[in-house]
């Protein structure tokens, strides 16, 4: 039994043509019994940035918090909104500050910066950035997601066929894994605008 | 008791079955799990060891094919030899082979038929090799999530159609609860007539509270 395996869990970002998206599912279990089906894995961190938090759901709340703190600090001080790059390493110093006890989640980051150019990246437990032009999975289901995405992106997709394709990849990846599922919810990030879509989904 | 070896196939399960004045309604899940990947998601657990005697398995695959395959094999000569077999002598085979190899099998059998002398019957072969012969059956990992509502939904003497109902609505309700049960929802009813088929897609799943 795997501790990032107990509670199950899903998430995935895509980059489009001058947009992001970020998805993940909504199920919290106990291994292989279904608490929740109103867990969501993706908390927004700036009006322009996301970030996605699959693992542990005990951590996943508490680094949800610790980074929602985090930011309003640096907003504070800086007086302006964090950029989506220094988002990601500070992520990243977060987790390695923990090394040798790590916080038992793998964080998904998507955002546009101050110019609008699309961002994503993800990070390993202990902070290992991975910076991808193309789309980053994470969580439980990780091996179906790299299979789906490889398959169905492609670059430039607009808004809306960056949604389509994110939300094929995640269902059809999450039907493949006992742990992830049970709903999912869609976050497209464009210049003008964030829309967030709860995806019908099977419920097994 | 043997628990999976690393890489064995599981059927994670949710198995029903239950009796009726005419005969008895078999049904189950189709999820096949290694590990948290789901291997088979449209899996067949209702196998055939005599015309109107079935089986539904749960535990490990690579065990229950394997009984299910020695018992069929002996009804078959049976029935050669001694005309139709009945469902508690099946029920029996299954035990035998259960009871004596339980430290090195992971299985959990109902086998449900329709036989002249018997009618329907349901006999239930929990992890350790014992015989229960009951009025319904609910086994594998999703039935720990439906005996408070079979338990509050069975009454005695009901029709086939409301069998059919008992047994979707708690299949339905144990694979949205349970990580290693979902897919679709095989059924078979089984008569003095025969067997007929019943599938029930994924989209046509009985919807309950989803929170």
């Amino acid at each position: 039994m795997s501790i990032m395996e107990y509670n199950g869990g899903a998430v995935v970002a895509m980059v489009g043509k001058n947009c992001v998206a970020i998805a993940c599912d909504k199920r919290l279990g106990v291994q292989a019994m279904t608490i929740s089906t109103e867990f969501k894995k993706t908390f927004q961190a700036t009006p322009k940035t996301y970030i996605g938090l699959p693992g542990l759901a005990t951590d996943v709340q508490t680094l949800a918090e610790k980074f929602r703190f985090k930011v309003n600090m640096y907003r504070l001080k800086e007086e302006r909104e964090i950029e989506p790059r220094t988002l990601a390493h500070l992520v990243s110093s977060t987790l390695y500050e923990r090394r040798f006890g790590p916080w038992f989640v793998e964080p998904v980051i998507a955002g546009l910066d101050k110019e609008n150019r699309p961002f994503i990246c993800s990070t390993d437990l202990i902070g290992c950035i991975n910076f991808a032009k193309d789309f980053v999975v994470s969580g439980t289901t990780s091996n179906q997601l790299y299979g789906m995405c490889e398959s169905l992106w492609e670059p430039d997709l607009e808004p809306e066929e960056l949604f389509e394709t994110i939300s094929q990849s995640l269902m059809n990846a999450v039907d493949r894994d006992c742990l992830s599922g049970w709903g999912a919810e869609v976050t497209i990030i464009t210049p003008e605008k964030i829309i967030t879509r709860t995806l019908r989904s099977r419920q097994d | 008791m043997s628990g999976l070896k690393p890489g064995e196939v599981n059927l994670g399960t949710s198995i029903m079955a239950v009796e009726f004045a005419g005969g008895v309604i078999i049904g189950a899940d189709s999820r096949t799990t290694t590990g948290s990947y789901i291997a088979n998601r449209v899996t067949d657990k209702l196998t055939e060891v005599h015309d109107t005697i079935y089986c539904c398995r749960s535990g490990s695959a690579a065990d229950t094919q394997a009984v299910a395959d020695i018992v069929h094999y002996y009804l078959q000569m049976y029935s050669v030899q001694n005309g139709k077999p009945t469902v508690p002598l099946a029920a029996s085979l299954f035990q035998e082979l259960c009871y004596q190899n339980k430290d090195n099998l992971s299985a959990g059998i109902i086998v449900g038929g329709w036989d002249k002398e018997n009618g329907g019957s349901v006999w239930n072969i929990p992890l350790g090799g014992s015989l229960h012969r009951q009025p319904f059956a609910i086994g594998g990992s999703g039935s720990t999530y439906i005996y408070g509502y079979c338990d509050a939904t069975f009454r005695d003497g009901m029709s086939q159609e409301e069998c059919i109902q008992f047994v979707k609505n708690s299949l339905a309700l144990a694979m949205a609860r349970d990580g290693s049960s979902g897919g679709v929802i095989r059924m078979a009813i089984i008569t003095e007539k025969g067997v007929e088929r019943i599938f029930v897609p994924g989209d046509e799943l009985p919807v309950h509270w989803e929170g």
